[in-house]
Protein backbone atom coordinates (compact mmCIF):
# COMPACT_ATOMS: atom_id res chain seq x y z
CA UNK A 1 0.00 0.00 0.00
CA UNK A 2 1.06 3.63 -1.09
CA UNK A 3 1.79 5.75 2.10
CA UNK A 4 -0.06 8.51 3.25
CA UNK A 5 1.59 11.95 3.67
CA UNK A 6 1.54 15.75 3.57
CA UNK A 7 3.97 17.59 1.90
CA UNK A 8 4.86 21.61 1.46
CA UNK A 9 5.21 23.19 -2.14
CA UNK A 10 4.76 26.45 -1.59
CA UNK A 11 5.27 28.42 2.33
CA UNK A 12 4.91 32.11 0.79
CA UNK A 13 2.12 34.50 1.32
CA UNK A 14 1.99 37.84 -1.04
CA UNK A 15 4.30 37.43 -3.85
CA UNK A 16 7.27 34.39 -4.57
CA UNK A 17 10.38 35.33 -3.10
CA UNK A 18 12.87 33.09 -5.10
CA UNK A 19 15.61 35.10 -3.14
CA UNK A 20 19.43 33.23 -2.06
CA UNK A 21 18.23 34.61 1.47
CA UNK A 22 14.79 32.50 1.69
CA UNK A 23 15.78 29.17 0.37
CA UNK A 24 15.83 27.24 3.59
CA UNK A 25 12.18 28.02 4.09
CA UNK A 26 11.19 28.54 0.29
CA UNK A 27 10.42 30.75 -2.08
CA UNK A 28 7.69 29.77 -3.77
CA UNK A 29 3.79 30.91 -2.72
CA UNK A 30 0.66 28.71 -1.47
CA UNK A 31 0.72 25.21 -1.92
CA UNK A 32 0.48 21.73 -0.48
CA UNK A 33 -0.21 18.57 -0.83
CA UNK A 34 -2.29 15.96 0.63
CA UNK A 35 -1.46 12.31 -0.81
CA UNK A 36 -3.09 9.24 1.13
CA UNK A 37 -2.70 6.18 -1.06
CA UNK A 38 -2.18 8.43 -4.42
CA UNK A 39 -5.35 10.12 -3.54
CA UNK A 40 -3.84 13.67 -4.12
CA UNK A 41 -5.46 16.70 -2.63
CA UNK A 42 -3.94 20.26 -3.48
CA UNK A 43 -4.49 23.13 -0.76
CA UNK A 44 -4.21 26.40 -2.85
CA UNK A 45 -2.60 26.75 -6.49
CA UNK A 46 -0.09 29.60 -5.81
CA UNK A 47 3.74 28.80 -6.98
CA UNK A 48 4.13 25.60 -5.62
CA UNK A 49 1.80 23.87 -7.46
CA UNK A 50 4.07 23.89 -10.74
CA UNK A 51 6.39 21.94 -9.31
CA UNK A 52 3.94 19.52 -8.20
CA UNK A 53 2.66 19.26 -11.30
CA UNK A 54 5.54 17.96 -12.91
CA UNK A 55 6.35 15.38 -10.20
CA UNK A 56 2.89 14.15 -10.76
CA UNK A 57 3.18 14.33 -14.71
CA UNK A 58 6.65 12.28 -13.87
CA UNK A 59 4.79 9.65 -11.79
CA UNK A 60 1.41 9.71 -14.05
CA UNK A 61 -0.11 7.49 -10.46
CA UNK A 62 -3.40 9.06 -10.56
CA UNK A 63 -4.59 11.05 -12.98
CA UNK A 64 -7.35 12.42 -10.95
CA UNK A 65 -7.06 15.16 -8.76
CA UNK A 66 -9.13 17.68 -6.34
CA UNK A 67 -7.86 20.99 -6.09
CA UNK A 68 -8.87 23.32 -3.26
CA UNK A 69 -8.61 27.08 -3.28
CA UNK A 70 -8.94 29.36 -0.22
CA UNK A 71 -9.70 32.30 -2.02
CA UNK A 72 -9.14 33.55 -5.92
CA UNK A 73 -6.04 36.34 -4.07
CA UNK A 74 -3.08 36.06 -7.20
CA UNK A 75 -0.65 34.05 -4.71
CA UNK A 76 -2.87 31.31 -4.72
CA UNK A 77 -4.19 31.03 -7.91
CA UNK A 78 -0.80 32.36 -10.27
CA UNK A 79 0.77 28.56 -10.59
CA UNK A 80 -2.61 27.42 -12.53
CA UNK A 81 -1.16 28.76 -15.57
CA UNK A 82 1.80 26.48 -15.34
CA UNK A 83 0.51 23.71 -14.05
CA UNK A 84 0.93 21.18 -16.82
CA UNK A 85 -1.60 18.04 -15.61
CA UNK A 86 -4.21 20.78 -16.59
CA UNK A 87 -2.81 20.69 -20.19
CA UNK A 88 -2.54 17.20 -20.55
CA UNK A 89 -5.80 15.15 -22.04
CA UNK A 90 -6.48 12.38 -19.72
CA UNK A 91 -6.35 14.15 -16.31
CA UNK A 92 -9.41 14.82 -14.44
CA UNK A 93 -8.96 18.04 -12.54
CA UNK A 94 -11.68 18.96 -10.33
CA UNK A 95 -11.82 22.68 -8.62
CA UNK A 96 -13.50 23.80 -5.60
CA UNK A 97 -13.61 27.38 -3.90
CA UNK A 98 -15.75 30.33 -2.62
CA UNK A 99 -18.22 31.21 -5.28
CA UNK A 100 -22.22 31.50 -5.78
CA UNK A 101 -21.98 29.41 -8.75
CA UNK A 102 -19.78 27.16 -10.79
CA UNK A 103 -19.79 29.99 -13.46
CA UNK A 104 -18.40 32.73 -10.88
CA UNK A 105 -15.70 30.07 -9.99
CA UNK A 106 -14.55 29.55 -13.37
CA UNK A 107 -14.58 32.55 -14.34
CA UNK A 108 -12.43 34.12 -11.77
CA UNK A 109 -9.90 31.55 -12.73
CA UNK A 110 -10.55 32.33 -16.49
CA UNK A 111 -9.62 35.62 -15.91
CA UNK A 112 -5.86 35.23 -14.84
CA UNK A 113 -5.26 34.12 -18.04
CA UNK A 114 -6.89 36.38 -20.33
CA UNK A 115 -5.13 39.10 -22.61
CA UNK A 116 -3.38 41.02 -22.03
CA UNK A 117 -2.42 39.29 -19.15
CA UNK A 118 -1.54 35.42 -20.44
CA UNK A 119 -0.93 34.71 -23.87
CA UNK A 120 -3.24 31.80 -23.66
CA UNK A 121 -6.83 31.33 -22.24
CA UNK A 122 -7.66 28.16 -19.92
CA UNK A 123 -9.71 27.11 -23.26
CA UNK A 124 -5.77 25.33 -24.12
CA UNK A 125 -6.57 23.25 -20.67
CA UNK A 126 -6.62 19.87 -21.98
CA UNK A 127 -7.37 17.95 -19.08
CA UNK A 128 -11.13 17.31 -18.36
CA UNK A 129 -11.64 19.93 -15.95
CA UNK A 130 -14.77 19.92 -13.52
CA UNK A 131 -15.77 22.45 -10.94
CA UNK A 132 -17.43 21.08 -8.06
CA UNK A 133 -20.57 23.03 -6.92
CA UNK A 134 -20.06 25.56 -4.27
CA UNK A 135 -22.86 24.64 -2.95
CA UNK A 136 -21.32 21.76 -1.77
CA UNK A 137 -21.23 21.60 1.80
CA UNK A 138 -19.02 18.17 1.96
CA UNK A 139 -16.17 16.99 -0.74
CA UNK A 140 -14.17 14.13 -0.58
CA UNK A 141 -11.37 12.83 -2.86
CA UNK A 142 -10.34 9.05 -2.22
CA UNK A 143 -10.65 8.43 1.19
CA UNK A 144 -10.15 12.18 1.87
CA UNK A 145 -13.49 13.87 3.09
CA UNK A 146 -13.44 17.44 3.19
CA UNK A 147 -15.36 20.20 5.04
CA UNK A 148 -14.94 24.16 5.50
CA UNK A 149 -15.59 27.23 6.53
CA UNK A 150 -15.30 31.14 6.52
CA UNK A 151 -12.17 32.96 7.76
CA UNK A 152 -11.83 36.49 8.51
CA UNK A 153 -9.75 37.98 5.14
CA UNK A 154 -10.18 40.31 2.47
CA UNK A 155 -13.76 38.77 0.66
CA UNK A 156 -14.76 34.94 0.56
CA UNK A 157 -12.08 33.07 1.78
CA UNK A 158 -12.23 29.59 3.20
CA UNK A 159 -10.61 27.36 6.04
CA UNK A 160 -10.22 23.67 5.11
CA UNK A 161 -10.62 20.72 7.44
CA UNK A 162 -9.98 17.47 6.09
CA UNK A 163 -9.76 14.14 7.49
CA UNK A 164 -7.01 11.94 6.02
CA UNK A 165 -5.32 8.89 6.90
CA UNK A 166 -7.13 8.62 10.95
CA UNK A 167 -5.43 12.73 11.12
CA UNK A 168 -7.27 16.05 11.80
CA UNK A 169 -5.81 18.95 9.33
CA UNK A 170 -6.78 22.37 9.69
CA UNK A 171 -5.47 24.12 6.74
CA UNK A 172 -6.02 28.32 6.86
CA UNK A 173 -3.38 29.90 4.67
CA UNK A 174 -4.55 33.38 5.13
CA UNK A 175 -6.88 34.37 8.42
CA UNK A 176 -6.71 37.71 10.75
CA UNK A 177 -6.92 36.14 14.29
CA UNK A 178 -8.21 38.09 17.26
CA UNK A 179 -9.58 41.22 14.87
CA UNK A 180 -12.95 41.57 16.64
CA UNK A 181 -10.70 41.77 19.78
CA UNK A 182 -9.01 44.62 18.93
CA UNK A 183 -11.52 46.09 17.32
CA UNK A 184 -13.35 46.22 20.80
CA UNK A 185 -10.39 47.56 22.80
CA UNK A 186 -9.42 50.05 20.45
CA UNK A 187 -13.03 51.34 21.23
CA UNK A 188 -13.75 50.54 24.54
CA UNK A 189 -13.74 53.83 25.66
CA UNK A 190 -16.23 54.85 23.93
CA UNK A 191 -19.33 52.53 24.91
CA UNK A 192 -21.01 52.57 28.16
CA UNK A 193 -20.81 49.87 30.73
CA UNK A 194 -23.54 47.74 29.57
CA UNK A 195 -22.12 47.94 26.02
CA UNK A 196 -18.45 47.17 27.37
CA UNK A 197 -20.26 44.19 28.98
CA UNK A 198 -21.96 42.79 25.95
CA UNK A 199 -18.93 43.13 23.78
CA UNK A 200 -17.00 41.32 25.88
CA UNK A 201 -19.75 38.86 25.58
CA UNK A 202 -19.90 39.10 22.04
CA UNK A 203 -15.67 38.68 21.73
CA UNK A 204 -15.76 35.40 24.00
CA UNK A 205 -18.45 34.14 21.97
CA UNK A 206 -17.16 34.26 19.00
CA UNK A 207 -13.35 33.42 20.11
CA UNK A 208 -15.43 30.03 21.60
CA UNK A 209 -16.99 29.63 18.33
CA UNK A 210 -13.05 30.35 16.71
CA UNK A 211 -11.49 27.46 19.22
CA UNK A 212 -14.07 24.89 18.22
CA UNK A 213 -13.65 25.17 14.98
CA UNK A 214 -9.88 24.08 15.02
CA UNK A 215 -10.29 22.01 18.66
CA UNK A 216 -7.47 19.22 18.98
CA UNK A 217 -7.05 19.13 15.83
CA UNK A 218 -3.73 16.94 14.95
CA UNK A 219 -2.41 19.23 12.56
CA UNK A 220 -3.27 23.10 12.12
CA UNK A 221 -1.71 24.75 9.02
CA UNK A 222 -1.67 28.52 9.70
CA UNK A 223 -1.63 32.14 8.40
CA UNK A 224 1.37 33.30 10.98
CA UNK A 225 2.79 36.17 8.04
CA UNK A 226 3.39 39.39 10.33
CA UNK A 227 5.90 40.09 13.91
CA UNK A 228 3.91 42.60 16.52
CA UNK A 229 6.28 45.12 14.76
CA UNK A 230 4.58 43.94 11.76
CA UNK A 231 1.00 44.14 12.64
CA UNK A 232 0.87 47.75 13.85
CA UNK A 233 1.01 49.20 10.50
CA UNK A 234 -0.52 45.97 8.70
CA UNK A 235 -4.26 45.14 10.51
CA UNK A 236 -6.07 45.12 8.51
CA UNK A 237 -4.91 43.44 5.99
CA UNK A 238 -6.01 40.18 6.41
CA UNK A 239 -3.07 38.08 8.10
CA UNK A 240 -2.17 37.33 11.26
CA UNK A 241 0.48 38.17 14.14
CA UNK A 242 2.56 34.92 15.10
CA UNK A 243 1.78 35.50 18.37
CA UNK A 244 -1.82 35.29 18.07
CA UNK A 245 -1.45 32.18 16.51
CA UNK A 246 0.50 30.54 18.96
CA UNK A 247 -2.16 31.30 21.58
CA UNK A 248 -5.15 29.80 19.12
CA UNK A 249 -3.82 26.85 19.13
CA UNK A 250 -2.40 26.20 22.09
CA UNK A 251 -6.07 27.33 23.52
CA UNK A 252 -7.40 25.09 21.17
CA UNK A 253 -5.65 22.08 22.30
CA UNK A 254 -4.24 21.91 18.78
CA UNK A 255 -1.31 19.06 18.62
CA UNK A 256 0.89 20.06 15.77
CA UNK A 257 1.00 23.78 14.51
CA UNK A 258 2.26 25.08 11.34
CA UNK A 259 3.81 28.51 10.69
CA UNK A 260 2.77 29.17 7.01
CA UNK A 261 2.32 32.50 4.61
CA UNK A 262 5.24 33.90 5.68
CA UNK A 263 6.27 37.14 4.71
CA UNK A 264 8.26 37.55 1.59
CA UNK A 265 9.62 40.34 3.20
CA UNK A 266 11.37 37.83 5.97
CA UNK A 267 14.11 35.82 4.88
CA UNK A 268 15.34 32.93 6.51
CA UNK A 269 16.89 34.56 9.50
CA UNK A 270 13.91 36.30 10.37
CA UNK A 271 11.82 33.23 10.42
CA UNK A 272 14.28 31.68 12.68
CA UNK A 273 13.87 34.46 15.18
CA UNK A 274 9.76 34.18 14.85
CA UNK A 275 9.83 30.30 15.31
CA UNK A 276 12.23 30.91 18.40
CA UNK A 277 9.92 33.44 20.38
CA UNK A 278 6.76 31.06 19.22
CA UNK A 279 8.60 28.79 21.34
CA UNK A 280 9.32 30.94 24.06
CA UNK A 281 5.51 31.48 24.42
CA UNK A 282 4.79 27.89 24.24
CA UNK A 283 7.73 27.37 26.95
CA UNK A 284 5.86 30.27 29.54
CA UNK A 285 2.61 28.96 28.95
CA UNK A 286 3.99 25.72 29.80
CA UNK A 287 1.77 23.84 26.21
CA UNK A 288 2.53 20.67 25.31
CA UNK A 289 1.81 22.46 21.72
CA UNK A 290 4.56 21.43 18.92
CA UNK A 291 5.42 24.34 17.13
CA UNK A 292 7.69 24.13 13.51
CA UNK A 293 7.95 26.33 10.81
CA UNK A 294 6.54 24.86 7.35
CA UNK A 295 9.00 25.04 4.71
CA UNK A 296 9.31 24.06 1.43
CA UNK A 297 9.67 20.02 0.90
CA UNK A 298 8.95 19.47 4.12
CA UNK A 299 6.85 16.15 4.06
CA UNK A 300 4.77 15.01 7.00
CA UNK A 301 4.30 11.47 7.43
CA UNK A 302 0.37 10.38 7.98
CA UNK A 303 0.75 7.02 8.57
CA UNK B 1 -47.96 54.09 5.14
CA UNK B 2 -50.01 51.47 6.92
CA UNK B 3 -50.37 51.06 10.77
CA UNK B 4 -48.85 47.46 10.66
CA UNK B 5 -45.75 47.16 12.52
CA UNK B 6 -42.53 47.13 10.57
CA UNK B 7 -40.58 43.94 10.13
CA UNK B 8 -36.87 44.03 10.77
CA UNK B 9 -34.57 40.52 10.45
CA UNK B 10 -31.06 40.04 12.25
CA UNK B 11 -28.90 37.41 10.32
CA UNK B 12 -26.03 36.41 13.00
CA UNK B 13 -24.99 33.33 14.34
CA UNK B 14 -23.84 35.56 17.38
CA UNK B 15 -26.26 35.24 20.22
CA UNK B 16 -24.90 38.35 21.81
CA UNK B 17 -25.22 40.56 18.56
CA UNK B 18 -28.78 39.15 18.49
CA UNK B 19 -29.42 40.20 21.85
CA UNK B 20 -27.69 43.43 21.44
CA UNK B 21 -30.07 44.01 18.66
CA UNK B 22 -33.18 43.27 21.11
CA UNK B 23 -31.54 45.81 23.66
CA UNK B 24 -31.08 48.64 20.95
CA UNK B 25 -34.75 48.35 19.83
CA UNK B 26 -36.95 47.52 22.52
CA UNK B 27 -38.30 51.89 22.31
CA UNK B 28 -39.20 51.11 18.96
CA UNK B 29 -42.27 49.70 17.38
CA UNK B 30 -41.18 47.10 14.66
CA UNK B 31 -41.18 43.43 15.23
CA UNK B 32 -37.57 42.35 15.42
CA UNK B 33 -37.07 38.82 14.29
CA UNK B 34 -33.59 37.00 14.52
CA UNK B 35 -32.15 34.09 12.84
CA UNK B 36 -28.47 32.46 14.55
CA UNK B 37 -27.66 30.64 10.90
CA UNK B 38 -28.03 31.75 7.43
CA UNK B 39 -30.14 27.67 6.69
CA UNK B 40 -33.23 29.06 9.15
CA UNK B 41 -32.80 32.95 7.67
CA UNK B 42 -33.64 31.27 4.15
CA UNK B 43 -36.14 29.29 5.05
CA UNK B 44 -38.00 32.31 6.44
CA UNK B 45 -36.84 34.90 3.88
CA UNK B 46 -38.33 32.18 0.84
CA UNK B 47 -41.66 33.43 1.76
CA UNK B 48 -41.51 36.63 3.43
CA UNK B 49 -39.90 40.10 2.76
CA UNK B 50 -38.94 41.80 6.05
CA UNK B 51 -38.89 45.93 5.69
CA UNK B 52 -34.59 45.42 6.83
CA UNK B 53 -32.26 43.20 6.69
CA UNK B 54 -29.31 42.76 8.94
CA UNK B 55 -26.48 40.45 7.67
CA UNK B 56 -23.72 38.87 9.58
CA UNK B 57 -21.31 38.01 7.10
CA UNK B 58 -19.06 35.08 8.90
CA UNK B 59 -21.55 32.29 9.92
CA UNK B 60 -20.97 28.73 10.49
CA UNK B 61 -22.91 27.75 8.01
CA UNK B 62 -22.39 29.96 4.94
CA UNK B 63 -20.97 33.45 4.47
CA UNK B 64 -23.19 36.36 4.94
CA UNK B 65 -22.17 37.56 0.97
CA UNK B 66 -22.84 34.69 -0.34
CA UNK B 67 -25.92 34.26 1.35
CA UNK B 68 -27.14 37.54 -0.08
CA UNK B 69 -25.76 37.04 -3.77
CA UNK B 70 -28.23 34.17 -3.44
CA UNK B 71 -31.27 35.93 -1.84
CA UNK B 72 -30.55 38.48 -4.86
CA UNK B 73 -31.68 36.35 -7.36
CA UNK B 74 -35.11 35.45 -5.39
CA UNK B 75 -37.53 38.07 -6.81
CA UNK B 76 -39.49 38.80 -4.31
CA UNK B 77 -35.18 40.04 -2.52
CA UNK B 78 -34.58 42.00 -5.57
CA UNK B 79 -35.01 45.45 -3.52
CA UNK B 80 -34.81 44.13 -0.21
CA UNK B 81 -33.03 46.56 1.84
CA UNK B 82 -30.25 44.76 3.69
CA UNK B 83 -27.31 46.14 6.25
CA UNK B 84 -24.22 43.97 6.83
CA UNK B 85 -23.10 43.89 10.15
CA UNK B 86 -19.66 42.38 10.32
CA UNK B 87 -16.32 42.59 12.11
CA UNK B 88 -14.68 41.93 8.77
CA UNK B 89 -13.51 45.51 8.00
CA UNK B 90 -12.33 45.12 4.36
CA UNK B 91 -12.88 47.23 1.53
CA UNK B 92 -12.89 44.24 -0.57
CA UNK B 93 -16.03 42.94 1.41
CA UNK B 94 -17.56 46.37 1.27
CA UNK B 95 -16.93 46.66 -2.65
CA UNK B 96 -18.66 43.14 -2.46
CA UNK B 97 -21.94 44.24 -0.22
CA UNK B 98 -21.97 47.38 -2.62
CA UNK B 99 -22.59 45.48 -5.69
CA UNK B 100 -25.00 43.09 -4.40
CA UNK B 101 -27.18 46.36 -3.32
CA UNK B 102 -26.31 46.19 0.62
CA UNK B 103 -27.37 49.50 1.72
CA UNK B 104 -24.06 50.12 4.27
CA UNK B 105 -21.34 48.19 5.79
CA UNK B 106 -21.13 48.73 9.79
CA UNK B 107 -18.67 47.38 11.79
CA UNK B 108 -18.61 45.34 14.68
CA UNK B 109 -18.71 46.54 17.61
CA UNK B 110 -21.58 48.86 17.37
CA UNK B 111 -23.06 50.96 19.86
CA UNK B 112 -26.74 50.80 20.35
CA UNK B 113 -27.77 54.13 19.85
CA UNK B 114 -26.42 53.66 16.06
CA UNK B 115 -28.65 50.33 16.04
CA UNK B 116 -31.60 52.12 16.31
CA UNK B 117 -30.73 55.23 14.31
CA UNK B 118 -30.16 53.58 11.35
CA UNK B 119 -33.24 51.17 11.51
CA UNK B 120 -35.33 54.57 12.68
CA UNK B 121 -33.29 56.13 9.33
CA UNK B 122 -34.37 53.55 7.05
CA UNK B 123 -37.51 52.25 8.34
CA UNK B 124 -39.30 54.83 7.77
CA UNK B 125 -38.41 55.83 4.12
CA UNK B 126 -40.95 53.97 1.85
CA UNK B 127 -37.84 52.41 -0.79
CA UNK B 128 -34.56 53.01 0.25
CA UNK B 129 -32.97 52.44 -2.43
CA UNK B 130 -35.00 55.95 -4.30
Amino acid sequence: MAKSYLRFWGVRGSYAAPFPTHLKVGGNTSCVEVNVDDHVLICDAGTGIIPLGNRLVAEAKNKELLILLTHYHWDHICGLPFFVPAFIPDWNINFFGPGESIQEMKQKLDSQMQAPYFPVGTETWMAKINYVNPRETKLSVGPIDISYYSVHHPGVTYGYKIKAANKTIIYVSDNECQFLDKSIKQKMTEFSEEEQQMFEDMNREEYEYELKTIHGADILIHDAQYTPEDYETKRGWGHSCYVDVVNYAIDAKVKELYLYHHDPYNDDDAIDKIYEKCQLIIQERGAPLVCKVAREGLEIDLD
Amino acid sequence: MSDSKQTVVVVDDNATVRALFERSTENLKLDLISFGSAEAAMEYLGENKPDLLFLDIIMPDKDGLTFLSELRRLPLHRDTAVIMITSKDYAQDRTVANELGALEFITKPMPMRAISDIITNYINKENPYN
